[in-house]
């Protein structure tokens, strides 16, 4: 079965240590909550695994493929591999909702004409099928700046959808939406991981979310591993632990 | 989804495009157009940049001093050296301490006439309508000639010197300075003026405590902001005899001597810079932290 | 209560002005004393001033005279102002072509060479501190007089400054919408187009109108030391005394920045609100 695997990965800053000497391995179709308090390194961790900057030191590997040396197409190809999505959405806020979907084609399927916008029927209807998916079909024309949060966070999907990726990465996802849409969102991520089979690795500030909507969570704390293993089996303890200040 | 849906909503995805794309072509077109008319009318043309550019460069080349690094330290007697380059430089030291006082005065007297000028072009402080449309009218005037027409009419008049350029400067400083002060006005709350004036406070009082202690930090930021254009504008007019280092860098450039121009100039650009840089930071602090 | 009790509750309020804020009193003093400086230095005289502004008044009524209007030579004048334009409009523009790529490299996450950067930057900073009549003359030397000096003196003024509010964009572009294209694996030219365009272009155009504007002011003048348009016109008339034509000319040049700032304000105002 394939897996990400992680060994020993080390990731300093001028003065900070983000990532302290992690390993660890994710099961294809797994649905993995990383949970801690801010600055533990959540966010390090899935930048360093999108590639989106460079380990210290320490291996990432998929399916036996080292990740950490790889190099401009096959960097390129990784990423598009695995889609990330992020607490701000970070999507192209002056452009409109399907043109942002189709612009997670950029990475497996360039052509010189979609830099003049143009893209294929078929990606179009793709598109348009997972925005239906996510019930916004009817926003797609709309630009993104004008959508609502809720909104803005499934139209990131729709993009990280339209990688037709193995790996999907969530940086906290749902800290910028209200209660109603977080669930959306984590119903909609749920549901990707479950029917779709694609392996899932969610930060998240919330316990209960955690909780509720993962098969396995990892706990961080000053960038080490101090949890991994069923919700259920995290003590009370522990969670206080990893939460102290956040849920006061 | 149903595919006809589907189908519609590329349809009209399609059709938005189009006509963009559209849109987009004929904006493109208009360019276009724009860019013929304008090439033929000013005799743009690729042979002209390819005759010039060996002009230029050989004219820069000509300018540039022919400094030797071995001798680079030696007097001003000595070919190479950075003196034998600025043998000139007392005058042209005088004349930028020339050039920078005129932008001072022009700039501080543009402003005493811009603030007080302001009040009355304001909206929604003016003393009355008749004025406000008068005063507005006056600083258009004045800020939409450039200052080096004025600087080659005051030459007429006052003769060759610094005084024509000088009163040029602070005219047009007068116009922009005028306009961009009763902007700020416009911006202003105007609580604190009703309630001066249900004191019983006059006109005047209502402006001191009521407009200019709000206005005060913009205000100055602007003036100084103007000063750093003023000190560009005190460099060049000159060119029409209107005073400071510009009228010798006329002289330089039209007789000829080339190693002066360089010297000139750059003198100029670290004068500018050194302005730009300290105004600046004098800007920064003030928008933080002035009360008045 | 004596005076004393009551003083020592507000020592500060009864601090002469100097002592309360001494440095913004040093200033208004310094401001002073120099202002004063300046009016001996340059032997400031309002006598002086009104005897030699007393000398305009000739100049003044004659530019109210016009007398053999249909005689004047409009086509010189016309042809001035539509090389004026021109002028601007081609030197904006080349400057905007140019200034493009010079701004993608001051956006630190898609260039990663800091030196260049600095280098890029030191030079916009040398070109700025040249007055655009200094560029002129010295293109008018190397090119010969006409409009195409001008042309050229705007490009480079306009590199300057462009090159430098361009970058400033790009720098202070959303770094998110980068890093989230980014994160898709797109190349580094899908990267600009999709995560940096549509931020950024915007106010490049606006921009760029904007300069357009002030260009045709600043072209007015370049005629002055011969780099052609309505100002080569303006002050060959002034040279020769034709007050009356001169002042036409002036009326015709505020007419003509006016229009264009309306029509630039109004196209801004269009694309930032789109
Ligand atoms: N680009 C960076 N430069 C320097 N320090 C960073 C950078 N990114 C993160 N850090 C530091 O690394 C630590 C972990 O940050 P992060 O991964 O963002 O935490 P989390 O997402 O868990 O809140 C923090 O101490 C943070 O200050
Ligand atoms: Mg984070």
């Amino acid at each position: 079965m394939a897996s990400l695997e992680i060994n020993s990965l080390v990731k300093k800053f001028s003065e900070t240590t983000a990532i302290n000497d992690i390993s660890i391995r994710i099961l294809d179709g797994e649905m993995v909550g990383i949970i801690g308090k801010s600055g533990a390194g959540k966010s390090t961790l899935m930048r360093l695994i999108n590639r989106l900057i460079e380990p210290t030191s320490g291996s990432i590997a998929y399916n036996g493929i080292e990740i950490t040396s790889l190099k401009g197409k096959n960097l390129k190809q990784w990423r598009s591999k695995c889609a990330m999505i992020f607490q701000q959405f970070n999507l192209i806020d002056r452009l409109d909702v399907l043109t942002n979907v189709l612009s997670g084609t950029l990475g497996i399927n360039f052509k010189l004409l979609k830099l003049l916008k143009i893209y294929s029927k078929k990606e179009k209807i793709e598109a348009l099928t997972y925005l239906n998916n996510l019930d916004l079909s009817d926003k797609a024309l709309q630009r993104v700046g004008t959508l609502s949060g809720g909104q803005q966070q499934r139209v990131a999907i729709a993009r990280a959808m339209m990688q037709n990726p193995s790996i999907l990465l969530a940086d906290e996802p749902i800290s910028s939406l209200d209660p109603k849409n977080s669930k959306v969102v984590m119903d909609d991520i749920k549901k990707i991981n479950k029917q779709d089979g694609i392996m899932v690795i969610c930060n998240l500030h919330s316990l209960e979310i955690a909780k509720e909507y993962c098969d396995r969570l990892i706990g961080l704390s000053d960038g080490k591993i101090v949890f991994d293993g069923h919700p259920s089996s995290l003590t009370k303890e522990l969670a206080e632990q990893l939460y102290d200040l956040e849920n006061e | 989804m149903n595919d006809s849906l589907l189908k519609r909503h590329i349809t009209i995805y399609s059709e938005q495009l189009r006509s963009r794309r559209l849109w987009n072509i004929f904006i493109i077109l208009i360019f276009a157009v724009s860019f013929f008319m304008s090439s033929s009318i000013i005799d743009f043309n690729l042979s002209q940049i390819i005759d010039g550019f060996p002009r230029l460069s050989d004219y820069i080349v000509k300018i540039l001093p022919n400094l030797d690094i071995n001798l680079i330290l030696e007097n001003s007697k000595t070919e190479g050296s950075i003196q034998y380059w600025y043998f000139n430089f007392k005058k042209y030291a005088a004349l930028l301490y020339e050039t920078f006082n005129m932008a001072v005065l022009a700039t501080l007297m543009g402003f005493i006439f811009a603030l007080i000028l302001s009040f009355l072009s304001a909206k929604n402080i003016t003393p009355n309508i008749y004025s406000y449309h008068l005063v507005k009218r006056i600083l258009e005037f004045l800020r939409g000639v450039p200052e080096i027409i004025f600087a080659i009419l005051f030459v007429w008049a006052l003769g060759v010197g610094p005084l024509a350029g000088i009163i040029a400067i602070t005219i047009h400083t007068t116009g922009a300075l005028g306009k961009l002060f009763s902007e700020v006005h416009e911006n202003a709350d105007l609580k604190t003026c009703e309630a001066i004036r249900s004191h019983g406070g006059n006109w005047v009082s209502e402006m001191r405590y009521g407009i200019i202690p709000k206005v005060l930090p913009n205000i100055i930021s602007y003036a100084l902001l103007r000063f750093e254009i003023n000190i560009r504008a005190s460099t060049v007019i000159g060119f029409v005899g209107a005073g400071g280092i510009g009228q010798e860098l006329y002289l330089v450039i039209n007789f000829n001597y080339y190693e002066e121009v360089s010297a000139i100039i750059l003198l100029i650009i670290l004068t500018v810079i050194t302005i730009d840089i300290s105004s600046g930071r004098i800007r920064q602090k003030i928008i933080g932290e002035m009360g008045v | 209560m004596s005076e004393k009790d009551i003083i020592s509750l507000c020592p500060k309020a009864f601090y002469p002005l100097w002592k309360r804020s001494p440095i913004v009193f040093t200033g208004y003093i310094l401001v002073i004393f120099y202002f004063l400086f300046c009016l001996y230095y340059f032997d400031f005289s309002l006598g002086k001033i009104l005897s030699g502004l007393s000398n305009m008044k000739p100049i003044l009524v004659a530019m109210f005279t016009w007398n053999d209007f249909f005689n004047w030579n409009f086509n010189s004048i016309f042809t001035g102002l539509a090389q004026t334009l021109g002028m601007a409009f081609l030197g904006t523009f080349l400057a905007t072509l140019v200034c493009i790529p010079i701004s993608f490299v001051a956006s630190r996450q898609i260039f990663k060479f800091g030196l260049i950067r600095f280098l890029i930057k030191r030079f916009l900073d040398f070109i700025r501190g040249v007055d655009i009549l200094i560029w002129a003359i010295i293109y008018v030397r190397a090119f010969g007089l006409g409009p195409f000096a001008g042309l050229l003196s705007i490009f480079t003024v306009d590199v300057g400054t462009l090159g430098k509010l361009f970058s400033e964009a790009t720098d202070n572009a959303d770094a998110r919408q980068i890093e989230g294209m980014q994160s898709t694996g797109a190349s580094k030219i899908s990267v600009i187009r999709y995560g940096l365009i549509p931020q950024i272009f915007p106010i490049f155009i606006s921009q760029s109108l904007y300069f357009f504007e002030s260009n045709t002011r600043s072209a007015v003048i370049l005629g002055v030391v011969g780099a052609g348009g309505i100002g080569l016109q303006l002050t060959e008339r002034m040279k020769a005394q034709y007050w009356d034509q001169t002042l036409f000319i002036i009326i015709l040049i505020l007419i003509m920045v006016a229009i264009i700032d309306t029509a630039s304000r109004i196209i801004r105002k269009n694309i930032i609100d789109e």
